[in-house]
């Protein structure tokens, strides 16, 4: 109580009232901020309900429910529009230019919706940076969008509340900064892509100059000024560096090199890959020339190429002869290709490494030509992460705004610190660790819908579009920076000021409508020509631990994806977790195998997992995903492998230590060695071809028709990124499982990507190759299915009718490629409406104890029969694209009309590198592979 | 001889009298509990799918599959020693035909009850059938699966009539001597008025001879056609022409094996000494021996054409050997054909206790080798990715002793119910004799 109550007020009451204290009675204002702070859970519900409020309301909605069968638009097939609303046709996808970004690179895309809902996401095929494929990272982006762990609404300590109470404390906040100039506050971001947002942030800057902006990216990314023209690079020399891994440039990359490669075939110049690593990534599995070799002998190795080039004068280096012949090999590939070659250094490798690397581009002239630099995109550049730590440490952080980071998962030394900072705000998509540890949660929409713009990796400018409205109380990053300055604008006025100068009314217009902002690319500096800082030697006794992302979860801001936890890592096939990499040389010293437990330790910090023997990698070399081991973020992300972040930045010895135990690693490969097998095949160089195949005979005549549907891979393109299997399960509503029924071998991928090894563990060379239904013409399966449920289509489609299937699953034991997919649970009818809302109703969705595989996205077959039907035509080249093919960026896969001799999948098939998976059983398959070509040079 | 002819008496007066009520009752609890593990583990199966089980892709089949193999198998000796030995005039076969039919019957019960269970939707069981729908779709009739339906159905059909007409006689005899009101019922109905007159005679004649010429070609037939669920896949280690006698062979080997078990059982439970004599036991072993060694011989010829194919046949072959299955296939080898070597003496065969070993081995042993042949073969066919072990769970186990419970329940209320041995045709060999 805080003095006498008011008498007056007391007396002035009438009526029946129920009380606890006289305060309670009076119910002056002040009792209840002190109400608020000492219990907020009892006081501060949304907007503060009284009963006689609540039996209003309960009135209220008691008489208007009626209306509600009226209005709500059933999720199936009816579409109850007396008057149709214009643009709107039930039944009819349309399409928007967009993108979704990664770590501050957009990634552009058209996305598809259906009756208000989006369904697929597919590359912008105008835009440079896509050229119509995506990655597998964009691909799940759909599925975020859906995400059902998504919050839902602001918390305030945890608990419910709504904008309007944080907008009261947001407004507190701003009268206190524009009072101190902004000390004491600091905005900590994930890197930044998106030129609105950056003009807010330097907006915010100018207005506070005492506030600070730190970026945290927990994944490296040194190469971020620059961009590397992969399609031009007839010899690249990666040292470390995962071009063609995932990560944000993965897809500018990955049409680069599938264009210079493709070029390659047709004849034009080179397309060599050398590349030294420490574990194998899919560069190295693509590369014509790989050297296993120690993350601390890349400087080494780099130096000797460049004494090798005559870049630099010096003394021969201490070499080994594998060594020595990989940087021969190099260097004469350098040379051969003066003016088009490429050199680069991972981005954990030191800035000497990065230096010296340009350095030599430049000697050789490449610069410009496949490298260019980025001009620096703001005025004001961000501190990082080790600044706001010391300014913590120091007293001088008051509030701290997190705006889409997580430092508290991802940068576990900051969080006790974080802690000391009275006033934090956090806003992103999740109610995650660092939602957890702040004051103010607040929720934000996914970019798929929202007004934004960002970069994307060729440097131009896209715009950000919503493809639906957001259906959670929800405010964009735009419109959280807005209200921090006092404003209320919408976001796509926001956006719009950005480009108010750039694009005029109708150029705005137009730029929505393709996705493209023509012109917005900056302008490229000169690139540094100064003599590079020596490049260290680093010691290589002992173990040597790197610490990478991982490759379908990243950083771990993915851990609430199914679709990507699910997706096998594309060297490891492991799936919904980690584990510790090992060589298979060091497996054998220490007496590990696959799953065995140990305790993995940098100094005093430590983590527990299971091994993996990964072949191909460096003996001496220990490599451990991030990403897992989330705490909060959604039930699809926690309890899933463990947290490598404790080991980020720890210093001392590394230590293997094997603890009592094991662990079920769930992956989806179990046998890597190829055997003497012939599953893929190799071609030395490109005027080779694949010895015939001996005629087998056969009592059926080989099917005619026209069109007939086939495929064609060309596992030389193939570089395993796994976007046509998430592409796949987008298209096709393909159910995941889940750790356990993975482990028993029960993934429903249609689609797969299977990876082999040949040679010696240590130095393997190795291959990928993906594997749909093969749609044999002289199918086992068809011949099985007692019911009629597996069946031939007159186009040459092996077709699966799920409701004529019963389940016998002697199909799949007949199918020599193990293709096949059962629902051996009811894996779809408990799926929440959100997860409904994402499925496309092109295409079935499979009940329990029905058989499915791949259809050879017959709905789009049928899509493009009846427009051509309509039009009175045959169905045109490229008319039909199947899910995998659209997504792929190298274009290995190819799909078409083999009855038409000059389509590209029967020019494809008419190469000499052309053969059928398995011959021997005699199928006739119409899906067929390219052999790979181990050699990378054209003709001289 | 009147010792026998006492003893065809005896048999009749069983089910009224039961000798060993005490025992039955322990055996009988014993099968009920099983039973109630398999209404328990369908029920199970049914709401949830055959997801409970340690299925898989590439293991598709599993335990249901395998089992169901093994059950048939069991079910073609008790047509073999019935059907067969009547044809070829062999009187010794009076002694145990009644329940070795009976066996069968129940086994083929819990053999057809399989693949049904097995299906993703086992509702939908009868589409197998060709039966007129208004969807106007037939069943696919390449497929072995259709044939096996067939198969199965067949066998039912005849091996009921067979033992449905040969127990005919037995419980017109039974109801004529039965005291109480509700047996005579009880066998009056099941007699169908059967009255032993001459012509009854005649027609019954013709009727079990027949339905016996009929059983024992379906005997070779259905076995093969269900080796044909495995020689028709393009799966190494199943595409073999050997298939068919091979598993026709294992499969009389397997049931020659239950009968044995079941008859050194009743033999000591209802007391049948004098039915069931040291020379049953005899040629039961002959027979176990004869089949057993037949199964042996399927198994070097399959080991040849595996290794004379070589490639993926080969590889397979080998993979048995000393892959992740081996202790199924050596368990088979050396359950199946080491404790069959000592039937080569008589001394061996005429022991009761040696003789239910050496079954029960056998019985384990060809389970085994159905176990090995379908998962050794689909765990690792054609391509090295799509490798994957079965590990079965614990609700395969469960329905698989479910159906020994509904074998065993079955069994035990004939025992209890019905006339075990054949008291006509023993009474008829005795005078004839």
């Amino acid at each position: 109580m805080s003095g006498p109550p008011d008498l007056t007020a007391l007396r002035s009451l009438t009526g029946k009232r129920f009380w606890r204290a006289l305060d309670e009675l009076v119910d002056q204002p002040d009792f209840r901020v002190r109400m608020s702070a000492a219990f907020p859970a009892l006081a501060s519900g949304p907007g503060d309900w009284r009963r006689r409020d609540i039996l209003k309301c309960l009135g209220g909605a008691l008489a208007l429910a009626g209306l509600d069968g009226c209005e709500r638009a059933p999720d199936q097939d009816a579409m109850p529009f007396v008057e149709q609303p214009e643009g709107a046709e039930p039944g009819v996808a349309r399409f928007y230019a967009t993108a979704v970004e990664m770590d501050g690179v957009a990634q552009p895309v058209i996305g598809k919706t259906r009756e208000g809902r989006p369904v697929k996401l597919e590359g912008n095929g105008d835009h440079p940076a896509s050229r119509g494929a995506t990655d597998a990272f964009t691909q799940a982006a759909l599925l975020d969008l859906y995400d059902p762990a998504r919050s839902t609404a602001p918390l305030h300590r945890g608990q419910p509340t709504s904008w309007a109470r944080f907008e009261t404390a947001l407004a507190a906040l701003r009268g206190e900064l524009d009072g101190r100039q902004g000390e004491g506050f600091r905005l900590l971001t994930a890197r930044v892509g998106s030129p609105t947002l950056r003009r807010q942030i330097e907006t915010m800057l100018d207005r506070w100059p005492q506030a600070c902006w730190h970026v945290h990216a927990p994944v490296s990314d040194a190469g971020a000024g620059e961009r590397l023209r992969l399609d031009r690079a007839h010899a690249i020399i990666s040292f470390d560096a995962d071009l063609l891994g995932p990560g944000p440039r993965q897809l500018w990359h990955a049409t680069g090199w599938g264009a210079r490669r493709r070029a390659f075939q047709a004849g034009e110049g080179d397309a060599t890959l050398f590349v030294a690593e420490p574990s194998p990534t899919i560069t190295g599995v693509t590369a014509t020339g790989r050297l296993v070799a120690a993350a601390a002998r890349m400087g080494t190795l780099m130096k000797a190429l460049a004494v090798e080039l005559g870049v630099r004068a010096g003394t021969p280096l201490r070499l080994g002869s594998t060594e020595r012949n990989w940087v021969k090999r190099a260097a004469a590939a350098l040379k051969r290709n003066a003016g088009r070659g490429l050199v680069v250094a991972g981005s954990e490798q030191p800035p000497a490494l990065h230096a010296l690397a340009r350095a030599i581009d430049q000697r050789l002239g490449n610069l410009e030509v496949t490298r260019t630099v980025a001009a620096p995109a703001a005025r004001q550049q961000a501190l990082d992460m080790a600044a706001l730590a010391g300014d913590i440490r120091a007293g001088d952080v008051q509030s701290v705004f997190l705006l889409e980071v997580n430092p508290c998962y991802s940068a576990p030394s900051l969080a006790p610190l974080l802690a000391r900072v009275p006033m934090r705000i956090h806003a992103g998509l999740h109610a995650d660790e660092s939602a957890a540890a702040a004051h103010w949660h607040l929720p934000m929409p996914h970019l798929l819908e929202s007004w934004s713009d960002g970069r994307a990796a060729d440097g131009s400018a896209v715009l950000m579009q919503p493809l639906v409205r957001p259906w959670l109380q929800v405010r964009s990053r735009h419109a959280l920076l807005e209200a921090l300055m006092g404003g209320d604008r919408a976001d796509r006025d926001i956006v719009r000021e950005t480009w108010a100068d750039a694009l005029d009314e109708e150029g705005w217009t137009r730029a929505l409508v393709s996705g493209i902002i023509a012109g917005g690319e900056p302008a490229a500096a000169s690139p540094p020509g100064a003599e590079p800082p020596p490049v260290q030697e680093l010691p290589s006794e002992g173990l040597s631990l790197l610490i990478r992302p991982d490759p379908t979860i990243w950083d771990g801001r993915f851990a609430s994806n199914p679709w990507l936890q699910e997706l096998p890592k594309p060297l490891t096939k492991i799936t919904w977790g980690n584990a510790i990499h090992l060589s298979p040389a060091l497996a054998r010293e220490r007496e590990l195998a696959s799953g065995d437990l140990v305790r993995l330790s940098v100094g005093s910090r430590s983590v527990t997992g299971p091994v993996w023997i990964v072949p191909g990698q460096e003996r001496r070399t220990l490599l451990v995903h991030l990403g897992h081991g989330r705490s909060r973020g959604g039930p699809v992300a926690q309890k899933v492998g463990f947290d490598s972040y404790p080991l980020v930045n720890a210093r001392g010895e590394v230590r293997l230590e094997k603890i009592e135990g094991r662990e079920e690693v769930a992956t989806t490969q179990h046998h890597f060695a190829m055997e003497g097998d012939e599953f893929i095949r190799f071609v030395d160089t490109l005027a080779d071809a694949l010895p015939p195949e001996p005629p087998r005979a056969n009592f059926f005549s080989a099917q005619k028709s026209s069109p007939a549907w086939g495929m064609a891979i060309d596992l030389d393109l193939c570089i395993g990124c796994n976007a046509c299997v998430v592409a796949c399960v987008a298209e096709n509503n393909i159910p995941m499982v889940g750790r356990e029924q993975v482990a028993k071998g029960r993934e429903m991928h249609w689609l797969r990507v299977d990876r082999y090894y040949e040679g010696s563990p240590d130095e393997p060379s190795q291959a990928f190759q993906p594997v749909p239904c093969m749609h044999c013409e002289d199918a086992p399966c068809e011949m099985g299915c007692p019911v009629n449920a597996a069946v031939h289509s007159p186009e040459g489609l092996n077709l699966q009718v799920y409701n004529r299937c019963i389940g016998t699953r002697t199909c799949s034991a007949y199918c020599p490629y193990k293709v096949r997919r059962f629902n051996w649970f009811d894996l779809t009818a408990k799926d929440p409406p959100e997860l409904r809302a994402v499925r496309n109703p092109e295409v079935s969705v499979r009940g329990r104890g029905v058989m499915e595989k791949c259809t050879y996205c017959i709905q789009r077959i049928s899509a493009a029969r009846i427009t051509a039907k309509k039009e009175d035509r045959a169905i045109r080249e490229g008319e039909v694209m199947t899910a995998c093919q659209a997504a792929c960026p190298t274009q290995a896969i190819m799909f078409g009309d083999i009855s038409d001799a000059t389509s590209g999948v029967s020019r494809r098939k008419a190469s000499g590198r052309d053969y059928d998976l398995l011959p021997e059983t005699n199928t006739r398959p119409r899906t067929t592979y390219q052999a790979r070509i181990r050699g990378g040079e054209g003709k001289s | 001889m009147n010792a026998r002819l006492n003893a065809a008496d005896r048999v009749l007066r069983l089910p009224p009298r039961f000798p060993a009520p005490r025992a039955w009752w322990i055996c009988f609890g014993f099968a009920l509990s099983l039973l109630g593990l398999f209404l328990a583990s369908v029920a199970w199966l049914f709401g949830h799918g055959p997801g409970i089980w340690g299925n898989n892709i590439p293991v598709g089949w599993g335990f249901p599959i395998a089992n169901y193999i093994w059950w048939l198998g069991i079910g073609h000796a008790g047509t073999l020693i019935s059907a067969m030995l009547l044809l070829m005039g062999q009187g010794w076969r009076n002694s145990l035909n009644r329940f070795a039919e009976a066996m069968t019957l129940f086994a083929v019960t819990c053999a057809g009850l399989y693949p049904i269970l097995h299906l993703g939707r086992p509702w939908l069981f009868y589409w197998m059938a060709p039966y007129f729908n208004t969807m106007n779709v037939w069943p696919q009739f390449k497929s072995p699966l259709t044939w096996d339906f067939f198969a199965v159905l067949t066998y039912l059909i005849v091996s009921t009539l067979f033992w449905y007409i040969g127990i005919i006689p037995d419980l017109a005899a039974a109801r004529d001597r039965a005291r109480k009101m509700r047996w005579k019922i009880f066998f009056g109905l099941g007699a169908l008025g059967w009255r032993g007159q001459a012509t009854h005679w005649a027609r019954w004649q013709q009727a079990y001879r027949l339905t016996a010429a009929i059983a024992v070609p379906l005997v070779v037939s259905v076995h093969s056609e269900i080796s044909l669920l495995f020689a028709a896949g393009p799966v190494p280690g199943w595409v073999s022409t050997v298939f068919p006698p091979y598993f026709v062979l294992g499969a009389a080997f397997s049931g020659f094996a239950v009968v044995s078990m079941l008859t050194v059982w009743l033999r000591w439970m209802l007391g049948l000494h004098t039915l069931v004599t040291l020379r049953h036991l005899n040629m039961l072993g002959c027979l176990l021996l004869a089949t057993g060694m037949m199964t042996a011989y399927g198994y070097a010829a399959e080991m040849f054409t595996a290794a004379y194919a070589g490639g993926k046949e080969a590889e397979t072959l080998f993979d048995r050997f000393v892959g992740p299955y081996a202790w199924s296939y050596w368990g088979a080898i050396l359950f199946n054909f080491v404790p069959l070597q000592l039937l080569w003496w008589r001394r061996w065969r005429v022991r009761p206790i040696l003789l239910f070993l050496i079954g029960l081995s056998a019985t384990i042993g060809m389970w085994m080798e159905r176990y090995m042949l379908l998962v050794s073969s689909l765990y690792r066919d054609w391509l090295e990715s799509s490798t994957g072990t079965f590990h079965p769970t614990f609700w395969d186990w469960s329905l698989f002793a479910g159906t020994i419970g509904l074998f065993l329940t079955l069994f035990l209320l004939f025992v209890r119910f019905l006339p075990v041995i054949s008291a006509f045709e023993v009474r008829e060999e005795a005078v004839d004799g």
